[in-house]
């Protein structure tokens, strides 16, 4: 019997989804997994013999990622890690590698983030309790060349010297009060998006303790 | 103060699901018992004979524990349909297993129905 073409496509994307969820259990087991569920899917599909059967049957499954975790149960994983080859083994490692670089950045992408963010809205707070004393100044020499650039606030709401010119102005508010959350609000959710991406939630499914809605 | 409880309305199908779901490996094993069987032939076995409600996605899975414990084993057979199926049967270990399952589940229903006696006039007369 042949499958619609995009109906044979979603077994195989649905098939080497299964197959990247299940990546550490040993290959024989992985293997195994996936002819057993093709054959399943070709089975049931044969019934039908069109794309809604076989849309029937993948919904049946599952999602991939909700099959394998019952796939991998603690006997699976030490099964695994007791057959675990060269290959393997350099391949969590490498994933490993990338999960710590990437946490690593996660903390200082984090830290700066929620710093400049911090400080933007400290600066908005600060520049409407002493407007004339805030401001990102720019100090120029004798000379009209510029020394320097500074944020700061307060100082009994006066400029930090005779040559200090503030050249955001006003517009410290606007940028205090939502450039700066912004910047706090996108960090957050870089983090939590890399941290998803990189640490994948995959626990070891229990039978005994599996949540009844989601098991049968 | 004395505080009434409430049964969350939930719990009453919680307890059905987690019941299926703990007689499903007996099931499968029972299933086996007549000879080899694979997978989509184990699923429509149970939906057939009873009402589990057994969801693919579950059967599957157990199957393959079931072979991880010793219970059962497989093997790959050619079929006309073009495609190979992989077939389960019981071990010696699995048989007996059933055995011991299935009689701890006869003793267990018996025992329940017996403390059910006081239920079974109510029960009776809720049955159209």
């Amino acid at each position: 019997m042949t499958l619609p073409d995009d109906s044979q496509k979603a077994i195989d994307d649905y098939l080497a989804a299964l197959r990247r969820q299940l990546r550490d259990l040993m290959e024989e087991d992985m293997n195994d997994i996936v002819e057993e569920i093709r054959a399943h899917i070709l089975d049931k599909s044969t019934a039908g013999a069109d794309g809604a059967q076989v849309e029937q049957t993948l919904a049946a499954l599952g999602a991939p990622r909700d099959l394998a975790a019952r796939y991998c149960t603690e006997e699976m994983m030490r099964r695994a890690e007791a057959h675990r080859s060269g290959t393997q083994k350099a391949r969590i490692a490498g994933r490993w590698t990338v999960r710590i670089l990437a946490g690593l950045v996660v903390v200082i992408v984090s830290a700066v983030g929620y710093f400049v963010g911090g400080v933007l809205v400290t600066a908005g707070v600060v520049k409407v309790m002493w407007p004339r004393g805030t401001g990102l100044w720019q100090t120029m020499n004798s000379d009209g060349t510029v020394m320097s650039y500074g944020l700061s606030g307060g100082s009994g709401n006066t400029p930090p010297s005779n040559t200090a010119h503030d050249i955001l102005g006003w517009w410290l508010l606007p940028i205090g009060f939502i450039l700066g959350p912004a910047i706090i609000y996108g960090t957050f959710w870089l983090g939590r998006w890399t941290v998803r991406m990189v640490w994948p939630a995959r626990k070891k499914f229990n039978y005994a303790a599996a949540e009844p809605q989601t098991d049968i | 103060m004395d505080e009434k409880r409430v049964l969350n309305p939930d719990s009453a199908d919680k307890w059905e699901v987690q019941l299926r779901k703990g007689s499903l490996e007996l099931a499968i094993l029972a299933a086996l018992w007549g000879g080899r069987l694979y997978g989509l032939e184990i699923l429509r076995h149970l939906e057939g004979g009873s009402d589990l409600v057994v969801s693919e996605g579950t059967v599957y899975p157990l199957l393959t524990r079931l072979r991880t414990l010793g219970l059962v084993e497989s093997e790959w057979v050619e079929s006309d349909s073009g495609h190979p199926r992989k077939y389960y049967s019981l071990t010696a270990a699995g048989r007996e297993r059933a055995l011991e399952m299935g009689r701890t589940w006869a003793r267990f229903a018996a025992s329940l129905n017996h403390l059910l006696t006081p239920l079974n006039g109510a029960v009776k007369k809720e049955k159209p």
